[in-house]
């Protein structure tokens, strides 16, 4: 990740397709509300999104070090309980990496 | 929060707080994973100012560094954010008539900004507004430059500090969860991954997000046409 002219292109094109869907509903307004089904996906994805994301990342990360996956879980395990008991983003995304860093270094 | 009653209602600055709170350390997160991941400093400062969307900028760094296609992390981006799309619908009497501020105000909505937005009362100016947003991102660029900076005066590696981005996308996943209509959505990307990662391992994810559009497509369909 260091060619910096992918990377702009990259930046570009994200900032243009998240303005365009921003702008949507002020520029097609009518249009929208006779299409529900576009509302109703924007409601169904976003959950198997991020899903997926946190799927792909975590698998990522097992597999850059011996892809035994248990120190994933754990530490999964504990962003998602301090997440649902909590709900401070902060401190379960703190807590859950902290406790990553202390089984993959060894402590 | 004590809001004043005078005409001049309550101050952006005061209303943007709570988010602060919330868009300072986390833009210093996607600031110094990006700078960890490999990317120049200003370039992550640069997708704070343009992208301005905390899912897919945090998003692009495994994509950056999985050497994506433009056009399949545009895709990935339009897939993240639709749900911004009927973010606008409630703010549509909300704007300004300047078009500058107006495009500002709209390119500006994200979650955060959106959910203050949308609970302010309604004797609020659009001046008011427009700074609000502003503000909003003022923070979340300015969290940006200190992750960004941080990360690339880290001399030492910290093996596994990339876990936060993990950590980030389950917390993402548990406050989609109560806002669900539906648990559809996560048995959809439970059974997308595995398939997709089995036909095409090195494309799993934009793989597994289009096998989740086209079930979506369907599930609706299924649901609404008859």
């Amino acid at each position: 990740m260091s060619d910096e002219a992918y990377i702009a292109l990259v930046i570009l094109a994200m900032g243009v397709v998240t303005f365009g869907i921003r702008a949507t509903p002020f520029l097609t307004g009518r249009w929208l509300q006779k299409h529900p089904q576009v509302t109703r996906l924007g409601r169904f994805l976003p959950l198997s999104i991020m899903v997926l994301l946190t799927l792909h990342s975590v698998l990522d990360i097992s597999g850059s070090w011996d892809g035994r996956l248990w120190p994933e879980i754990l530490a999964l395990g504990v962003v998602i309980a301090m997440q649902w008991w909590q709900r401070k983003a902060l401190l379960s995304i703190g807590l859950g990496t902290a406790l990553y860093l202390l089984l993959r270094n060894g402590i | 929060m004590s809001v004043s009653l005078t005409t001049a209602g309550p101050s952006p600055l005061l209303l943007s707080v709570p988010v602060a709170v919330g868009y300072v350390p986390l833009g210093a997160v996607f600031g110094f994973l990006f700078v960890q991941a490999g990317g120049p400093w200003w370039l992550a400062i640069a997708s704070s100012i343009w992208v301005y969307a905390g899912a897919s900028q945090f998003m692009m760094i495994p994509m950056l560094s999985a050497g994506l296609s433009v056009g399949s992390i545009a895709l990935a981006t339009l897939v993240v954010n639709l749900r911004h799309v009927f973010y606008g619908l409630s703010l549509l009497h909300a704007l300004p008539q300047h078009p500058i501020a107006r495009a500002y105000m709209v390119f500006g909505l994200t979650d955060e900004t959106y959910s203050v937005l949308t609970t302010l009362p309604p004797e609020t100016s659009t001046a008011q507004r427009v700074w609000l947003t502003l503000i909003n991102q003022l923070w979340w660029v300015s969290g940006t430059a200190i992750g960004a900076l941080l990360g690339s005066q880290a001399q030492t590696q910290l093996a596994g500090l990339d876990f936060a981005l993990v950590a980030l996308f389950a917390v993402l996943v548990v406050e989609q969860w109560r806002a669900r209509s539906s648990p559809k959505p996560l048995w959809v990307a439970l059974a997308a991954y595995p398939v997709a990662w089995l036909v095409a391992p090195q494309q799993a994810l934009l793989l597994s997000i289009a096998l989740s559009v086209g079930a979506a497509i369907m599930l609706d369909w299924i649901s609404h046409e008859r």
